[in-house]
């Protein structure tokens, strides 16, 4: 027999588009140093409106409704994850677009394997790109301000990748929005701003409107960076947020079912319009 | 049963036209009942101009486009209902030099897509070495695709159709914008698959690669299929009639239609040459046309037209195309 099939099939053409995604990453280095740079541009942002506007209580007023004094951690963790998510959102919605607008999308979907095998191959070089690109954020600015924090740090990654599921699911909603309504950056630009004001990004959810907090409680990055602030700042444990944890585990069922549903009902759709040849 | 059965397959596509909130539905018939089989070791031709639906019924049978009605059997399966046992079948290689990674170099995109079509790492690694070699791509094949020429950007595209050697070769016109030697290479790789026993189809508005690759070949126009039969049958059966080919500049499509309104005249096409607004081809379809040329030469010259050729000439599969259609294939 010429072919394979069943799990070394899936593991064959996993790796092959997990390393085709690392030799484009490789080819087109920009990305790296922009994924580097954001977290710390966006802490430098708000760092400098409490500092320069905030007044001379800016500081206290932050410990005090934050719980710690550690303005750059608080701040790096959060621009870290939603750093995260963008990117993983981003490039899983707009993977099959970029596909499309190489011209290479129709001859993926020639192939024989399954669609949810290519959506997750797409997605396998994001996760480890920006996984590592967190580690390496992260860690520094936790190495050097709080160094007595950074054995805690391989917790803080594990709620990370917990929530890194739900995030993809988010992704495949959004591939399907995209290969149906193209215009890749609308939807995941708005999606992404929005993303940073609800999640707790930069202050703690428990301050905005209580109906604004029923909708973070929807979001898998509200529970990873209260999550990773309380593991980092506050020395808990992740055995001991068991009731986010549970929760994040339950969006990474809900949301990549949701999402690869939706995929699927709009791919269906573009075979009858023959959307996927559109530009 | 034959390795490709197409069977009254139709696709129409529904579009929205018009200003923004007041756009209105149009319909478009792509593809209109068309049934047809490629048995094993023939290559078919599906010939017709630019939007006849012949991309569009290759995009169905490759299951990218998912047809309104009919259905058509590859390797025994509906491409309707088992899409994913067709694409095992399938070998495609659809129009352009954007199907392929840039970024990646010659061998790597083949390795990609053997990952993708399954294939045994061990077979894929000697079939990439066999493939990269018929085509001329062996001593280029650690070069970026951006690096390559167009004619080996679509032998690479060609190559990726031949990987899993499939029973079913479908080629979306395989030699548009190559080069004679290219080109050349490409029809004798398809006459060698065809004596390997592929089934295959392919599609061209190009008629002599119609005529010289296929034993038969459908016309189609308008989504119709409008003539089908070998290259040398179809051609037989304008032969009753002579064909004059004019060259000439300013000739208008009034003057050709009046033309065709002679008595003796069956049919008239009219083309331009290069582009040309101003230069034409005329194809003329005549009973007894040594009698008539002097004839519709007076009336050329009458309406001011300058005739810079004139030949008769022995009828083509653009003869049989202008006898179905009265259009040439090149409008």
């Amino acid at each position: 027999m010429n072919t394979i099939s069943g799990p070394r099939a899936v593991a064959g053409a996993l790796a092959a588009i997990f390393w085709k995604g690392i030799k484009h990453y490789t080819r087109y280095p920009g990305n790296f140093l922009l994924y580097l740079v954001i977290p710390f541009l966006f802490t430098s942002l708000i760092f400098g409106m409490g500092q320069f506007v905030g007044g001379g209580n800016a500081a206290l007023n932050f410990a005090a409704r934050t719980g710690t004094q550690n303005v750059l951690v608080y701040e790096v963790l959060g621009s870290a994850v939603w750093m995260v998510s963008w990117v993983v959102v981003e490039d899983v919605g707009v993977a099959l677009r970029d596909e499309q607008m190489k011209g290479t999308l129709e001859q993926n979907f020639l192939a024989p394997v399954s669609r949810v095998t290519l959506l997750i191959g797409l997605s396998l070089t994001d996760i480890v790109i920006t996984a590592g690109i967190f580690f390496i954020v992260v860690g520094v600015t936790v190495a050097v301000t709080l160094p007595a924090a950074f054995a805690s740090l391989l917790e803080a990654y594990l709620a990370l990748l917990v929530g890194l599921i739900p995030l993809f699911g988010i992704g495949f909603l959004f591939a399907g929005f995209v290969v149906r309504f193209k215009e890749p950056y609308v939807f995941t630009q708005i999606v992404n701003l929005l993303f940073a004001t609800l999640t707790g990004t930069y202050y703690p959810v428990t301050l905005l409107p209580y109906w604004v907090q029923l909708l973070s409680r929807t979001l898998p990055q509200t529970y990873v960076i209260d999550d990773m602030r309380k593991i980092v700042l506050a020395n808990q444990t992740l055995v001991s947020l068991y009731g986010s944890v549970f929760i994040l585990l339950a969006l990474a069922v809900a949301y990549p079912t949701l999402g690869y549903a939706i995929f699927k009902h709009i791919e269906k759709r573009a075979g009858v319009t023959g959307e996927f040849s559109k530009y | 049963m034959n390795p490709v059965e197409v069977r009254a397959l139709s696709k129409t596509f529904v579009t929205k036209e018009g200003p923004l909130f007041r756009k209105s539905p149009k319909t478009l018939v792509a593809v209109d009942d068309i049934s047809f089989n490629v048995p094993k070791g023939e290559i078919f031709g599906l010939l017709g101009p630019n939007g006849a639906g012949k991309t569009t019924t290759i995009k169905m049978l490759c299951t990218l486009i998912t047809p309104t009605s009919g259905d058509a059997l590859v390797g025994g399966f509906s491409v309707a209902k088992d899409q994913q046992k067709v694409r095992e079948n399938l070998g495609v290689m659809l129009t352009g030099e954007r199907t392929l990674y840039w970024k990646l170099t010659g061998r790597e995109n083949l390795e990609y897509f053997a990952a993708l079509y399954h294939l045994d790492p061990s077979f894929a690694k000697k079939r990439i070495e066999e493939l990269l070699a018929l085509m001329g791509l062996k001593d280029r094949e650690n070069t970026l695709v951006e690096n390559y020429s167009t004619g080996m950007r679509i032998r690479l595209s060609f190559t990726k159709a031949l990987l899993n050697d499939a029973p079913v070769l479908l080629f979306d016109e395989p030699t548009a914008s190559l080069d004679p030697q290219s080109s050349r290479l490409i029809r004798d790789t398809i006459h060698s698959l065809k004596q390997e026993g592929h089934a295959i189809l392919l599609t061209t508005h190009n008629m002599e690669e119609a005529d010289l690759l296929s034993d038969r070949v459908a016309i189609i126009d308008h989504g119709k299929i409008v003539a089908l039969d070998s290259p040398t049958q179809l051609k037989e059966k304008v032969k009753s009639s002579d064909v004059i080919e004019i060259e000439a500049r300013n000739i208008s499509d009034q003057t050709a239609k009046t033309l065709e309104s002679f008595s003796e005249v069956s049919k008239v096409a009219i083309s331009s040459i290069d582009g040309s607004d101003d230069k034409g081809l005329l194809r003329v379809h005549v009973q007894k046309g040594k009698e008539v040329l002097p004839k519709i030469l007076e009336f050329l010259v009458r309406k001011e037209v300058t005739i810079t050729k004139v030949a008769f000439i022995e009828p083509t599969l653009e003869d049989v195309f202008i006898s179905q259609t009265g259009r040439s294939l090149r409008d």
